[in-house]
């Protein structure tokens, strides 16, 4: 057995590890080990992704000595192993950006906490995207539920606490929704391995029996996860959480948190109900449909909004919309748009939430749009990663926020009867991003006359700079060379099933 | 194969360079290396258009099927050559121009930047690279319309930002189609657009064509999306409103051009509801043109609406589709734009010198600078079709195509409303001249003085007036060159 | 249906106490009532799987007469996954009550839609 097989349950148990030893550390040691974690576990992603290219097909590691249908597994194929490699860079890269305003924000004391949970965190995630039995997958969403809500809560004022609440009772919504559904799935086919159940899956819809329970099943997983994942209406929590945490964990929770709960109900489609299982069940439309609205009304909510980082947040909303639409198109090329847009929001939503920092610290610490103005002179870098951050989002070429724009166009006219929908609220929505970030980047390089806030120059924060060159990078190199991580995710989807 | 990629990038990457490096204090010298940028920027491009030929160039891929690709063809001649020569123009104008406007290295930056992306637009061989590079201009040169960086520039660039995605987004809506249901997305004469498909998806295709055409009619300032456009271009600086208005809107004639010759391709158009609903359009575009110029008060603006309205001039003859019509269609692309460029840098010389805006301040114009207004009554000869000048010929073709067309309806009422059109352009423009030159008995000519601007202003409004003049003596030159584009497409 | 239901009853409580807990969770605006609610609807969860795991006439498979067969024992999956939502459950409300203490002690009440007005009011 090659040893590289070993490496997602290692990099897992790393992270659980690691979290547990950083509980007993000083402040400087636990951001340390963090650091070194994140880019141990990004190395490990990175073998384990050569080797299933490799290899060409995915492989099944099991946990103790418990054979197939009883015990507990852990598999990974070319996309699950990109997935955990692309979360620990975002993750390192928005800890980077965020790190001088954490020691801002954070009680002194309490810093090394940040770091447990970010590294608790990193291990849920990992275990969503590699675990291939559905009751560690809840368990693990459970761990992150509660991960995340200490990420918002850490920075203390009454805006995140309250915050955290509204999340944890959504969470627990979903959670509770998607637990139900599990014990369904157990109910109908007798297993919680995620193979096992979609063999028996198959049988139960061949046999033609118990239709609507199965239709209740997906309903509760489908709807659980979309609950989690910040799905319009489900959203109200989501603009206090990420506007008034501090930013690391805005950009975490945005571009890694939620992804992981979608990334798990692709997992669901794909390998536990069947792709054309889901699909005949009507629930896709739901999605669909939902997606369609949180495109529109989480671009208004953003246009009427006056603070800087609530705006991006609602722009969230809208984003988690485009994805559900392209897996509510119920096509292979919908499914392959939204996991890149799960890539490509990613990649900006974090870059805009540590822009925006930037740009807020050089405009007396205000978040307000009025106190912004000519804010991108006075932190140059801020504004230019700003910018880039949102013609991304409006889906300018050469930027990712393109390339998801055409994959969903071109996954879109493939279905005759969502084409029209899908194509008039993804102009409707394209129009109205543009209205906002356009709004924000000529506010922020409105020159300002008498210049009361100091400026920002390189030297003073390397660290943040560094974090924003190389989220440009990226998501430029997503934009412009979107093909090879499109066969990607082609690839890996074919190894799904 | 490289002139190509070296004439796009050097502008887009001096104008880069200008933009981030440190405020240059002596004035004197950033005009220098400004001036030298712009004249290698178009010998560059003179020698890629000499060295280039037919090849293709690959950049590179976007997704598999999209491949971002250049060529240089007859079209991306006429196109790329008028470009070249009225920045040049209007480029060392502002030299002199600029001097009272803050902020002159940015604007130089996105100025060269501008005529990048338009070298870009030109040489583009299939729509993707069109479309990429259509955005990317929208975004370069909003900066020029929010120089002045006040409420009114503001707000009339986001009004053109917005109207421009909206406008793309509706032209990138119709590129998924063509992906899908034409051969390639490559320009080809004769359009890409295959018999089978043609019969099988026709009804949706034409749909899809006319969402192109009103989406690309957008930077063109067709009906019912021009209303950006008399916002926009007074609000910048006069030799930025000379480019906008001259050569930006330009690549929306281009854009029209690409799609109906070379994508769905004039045999598949002709005769259906999209011609007639563009005809229409452009009709309307024309004539209202006119009409709110007449009533427009003030010189900048006016001429503003009279590029929605000439703009439309040019669409309808292409919207005609036949020989006479497109040439003078396209012969009307150079005329316009070395006619609209002069009419604005005169404009700009008469606020730079005496700061004056509306038409009505101006009596007398024409004894304090009697040389640029004897340009400027020349070229408005030439907007309103008066030989010798290059306008009548252009006219002529468009009239005569529409004539020859034998479209119902339209073969007569298009060139009535030309004809019309024009009669109202002599309105609009030729009371400067007959204000500036013949003031009136009343008028107190002690209060005179000579004001010719420098000669950096005039050189550029004199070479534009030849240039203008020169198309109208010496036509069959540029028919000829004209028809082999049209032999090609028709 | 009918019969179905009858038949099931025990599957049938258990998803109206779900209902009952969902409901609280999502509406009540009391905080302490949600957590109560919260743990009403894992309840509930935990008797559905009880529930399916418990067949009629057979003991827990802890082999002490001898008896092998497969008949004579429940499936203990059901049990064991209980326990662990137990373990959850429990962090879980905990991490809820802790955040109620805290907002009792900044806003000296439960309610969350008062303490989002008053949010408001504070304009952060």
């Amino acid at each position: 057995m090659n040893i590289v097989r070993n490496f997602p349950a290692v990099s897992i148990l790393l992270c659980l590890f690691a979290g547990i030893i950083s509980s007993g550390l000083k402040k400087k040691m636990a951001g340390y080990v963090n650091t070194v974690l994140i880019s141990i576990v990004g190395l490990l992603s990175i073998s384990t992704l050569f080797y299933v290219l490799s290899t060409g097909e995915a492989f099944v590691y099991v946990m103790g000595k418990f054979p197939a249908p009883w015990g507990n597994e852990i598999r990974a194929g070319v996309l699950e192993a990109f997935m955990a490699l692309f979360f620990c860079i975002i993750m390192l890269l928005s800890l980077f950006g965020g790190r001088k305003k954490l020691t801002d924000e954070v009680e002194e004391g309490k810093t090394f906490l940040y770091y447990v949970l970010m590294d608790l965190l990193l291990a849920s995630l990992l275990a969503l995207v590699y675990t291939n039995d559905l009751f560690t997958a809840y368990v693990f969403v459970e761990i992150n539920t509660i991960a995340a809500c200490g990420l918002i809560m850490i920075r203390q004022n009454g805006r995140t606490i309250e915050a955290a609440a509204r999340y944890m009772i959504m969470s627990l919504l979903g959670s509770g929704l998607l637990l139900m559904g599990l014990c369904m799935l157990y109910d109908l086919t007798g297993h919680l391995l995620m193979s096992n159940i979609k063999e028996q899956v198959a049988f139960v819809y061949a046999s033609g029996e118990y239709r609507i329970p199965l239709l209740v099943t997906i309903a509760l997983l489908s709807v659980g996860l979309a609950i989690k994942s910040a799905l319009f209406p489900f959203h109200a929590w989501l603009p206090d959480a990420y506007g008034y945490s501090t930013v690391s964990s805005a950009a975490v929770l945005s571009s890694l948190v939620s992804k992981g709960y979608i990334f798990l109900l692709i997992k669901i489609i794909y390998r536990v109900i069947g792709f054309e299982i889901f699909y005949e069940s009507r629930i896709v439309d739901a999605l669909f449909a939902f997606g369609l609205m949180g495109m529109i009304f989480g671009s208004i909510s953003a246009i009427r909004e006056n603070d800087i980082r609530r705006m991006i947040a609602f722009s969230s909303v809208a984003q988690i919309g485009y994805i559900y639409m392209g897996i509510g198109m119920g096509t292979q090329a919908g499914m392959e748009a939204s996991i890149f847009h799960i890539l490509s929001h990613a990649a900006t939503k974090s870059l805009l939430f540590v822009a925006a920092i930037g740009l807020t610290d050089v405009s007396g610490g205000s978040r307000q749009f009025i106190e912004l103005t000519g804010s991108g002179y006075r932190n140059k870098w801020a504004g230019v990663a700003f910018t880039v951050g949102s013609l991304s989002m409006v889906g300018v070429p050469l930027f990712s926020g393109f390339v998801s724009k055409l994959l969903f166009a071109q996954a879109a006219v493939q279905n005759d009867i969502k084409m029209l929908p899908a194509l008039i609220v993804l102009g409707i929505s394209t129009i109205l991003n543009a209205i906002y970030f356009m709004k924000t980047v000529i506010r922020i390089y409105t020159p300002l006359e008498d210049s009361k806030y100091g400026s920002i120059t390189f030297k003073n924060m390397k660290l943040y700079v560094a974090a924003l060159v190389c989220f440009i990078i990226l998501n430029v190199a997503l934009g412009v060379s979107s093909q090879p991580i499109v066969d990607l995710i082609g690839q890996g989807l074919a190894m799904f099933s | 194969m490289y002139y190509i990629i070296l004439s796009i990038l050097f502008p887009i990457l001096t104008g880069l360079y200008l933009l981030v490096r440190k405020e240059i204090k002596d004035r004197k010298r950033l005009l220098t290396i400004t001036g030298i940028f712009l004249v290698i920027s178009g010998a560059l491009v003179i020698l890629a258009l000499c060295m280039a030929g037919n090849g293709i160039f690959t950049l590179f891929n976007l997704t598999e099927r999209l491949p971002v690709l250049f060529r240089i063809d007859e079209v991306s001649v006429v196109f790329s050559v008028m470009t070249v020569i009225i920045f040049l123009c209007a480029g060392f104008y502002s030299f002199v121009y600029m001097k009272h406007e803050e902020k002159e290295k940015r604007y130089y930056g996105y100025y060269l930047m501008v005529l990048g992306v338009l070298i870009a637009l030109c040489f583009a061989g299939n729509l993707i690279t069109f479309y990429l590079f259509f955005e990317l201009l929208t975004l370069s040169s909003m900066p020029l319309v929010l120089h002045n960086g006040s409420r009114e520039a503001i707000m009339a660039g986001l009004k053109y930002l917005f109207y421009s995605l909206s406008g793309a987004y509706m032209s990138l809506f119709g590129v998924y189609f063509v992906e899908r249901y034409g051969n390639t997305l490559t320009f080809s004469p004769g359009g890409v657009i295959s018999a089978q498909a043609a019969a099988e998806h026709g009804g949706i295709l034409l749909i899809v064509c006319f969402a192109m055409l009103i989406g690309f009619g957008v930077k063109a300032g067709m009906f019912p999306m021009h209303a950006w456009l008399p916002a926009a271009h007074p609000v910048a600086p006069a030799p930025a409103s000379a480019v906008l208005s001259a050569v930006i809107v330009k690549a929306g004639v281009l854009a029209i051009v690409r799609v109906v010759y070379y994508i769905f391709g004039a045999s598949f158009l002709r005769g259906s509801w999209v011609q007639n609903a563009w005809m229409v359009l452009t009709l309307i575009t024309v004539f209202m043109g006119s009409m709110l110029a007449y009533r427009e008060p003030v010189l900048k603006k006016r001429l503003a609406y009279s590029t929605v309205s000439q703009l439309s001039y040019i669409l309808f003859g292409l919207a005609v589709m036949n020989e006479g019509s497109v040439t003078g269609g396209l012969l009307h692309v150079l005329c316009h734009g070395f006619i609209k460029t002069a009419l604005f840098l005169c404009a700009g010389a008469i606020i730079f010198m005496t700061g004056k805006t509306k038409v009505s301040e101006l009596r007398g114009i024409g004894k304090e600078m009697p040389f640029l207004m004897w340009c400027y009554t020349i070229v408005s000869l030439g907007l309103i079709g008066i030989p010798p000048t290059g306008g009548f010929i252009s006219k002529w073709y468009l009239a005569e195509g529409a004539l020859a067309s034998g479209i119902p309806g339209f073969n007569w009422i298009g060139p009535v409303i030309l004809l019309i059109s024009a009669l109202l352009t002599a309105g609009y423009l030729l009371p400067l001249t007959i204000q500036g030159f013949f003031p009136g008995a009343d008028f107190d000519y002690s209060a005179l003085k000579k004001k010719e601007p420098p000669l950096l202003m005039t050189v550029p409004v004199l070479i534009l007036t030849v240039l203008s003049v020169g198309i109208g003596l010496f036509p069959q030159v540029f028919i000829n060159y004209l028809s082999q584009i049209v032999e090609k497409i028709i | 249906m009918g019969a179905n239901l009858f038949s099931n009853y025990g599957e049938a409580v258990a998803m109206i106490l779900f209902g009952i807990g969902f409901g609280n969770l999502l509406l009540q605006s009391n905080l302490i009532k949600k957590i109560i609610g919260l743990n009403i609807m894992d309840t509930a969860i935990y008797l559905f799987l009880a529930e399916k795991g418990y067949i009629e006439n057979r003991v827990a498979p802890i082999v002490v007469d001898g008896v092998q067969s497969m008949e004579a024992y429940i499936n203990p999956i059901p049990s064991g996954l209980v326990l662990t939502g137990i373990v959850v459950s429990v962090s879980v409300s905990a991490l809820m009550l802790s955040i109620t203490i805290r907002l009792y002690q900044r806003y000296h009440t439960l309610d969350l839609d008062e303490i989002s007005i008053r949010l408001k009011k504070e304009g952060l």
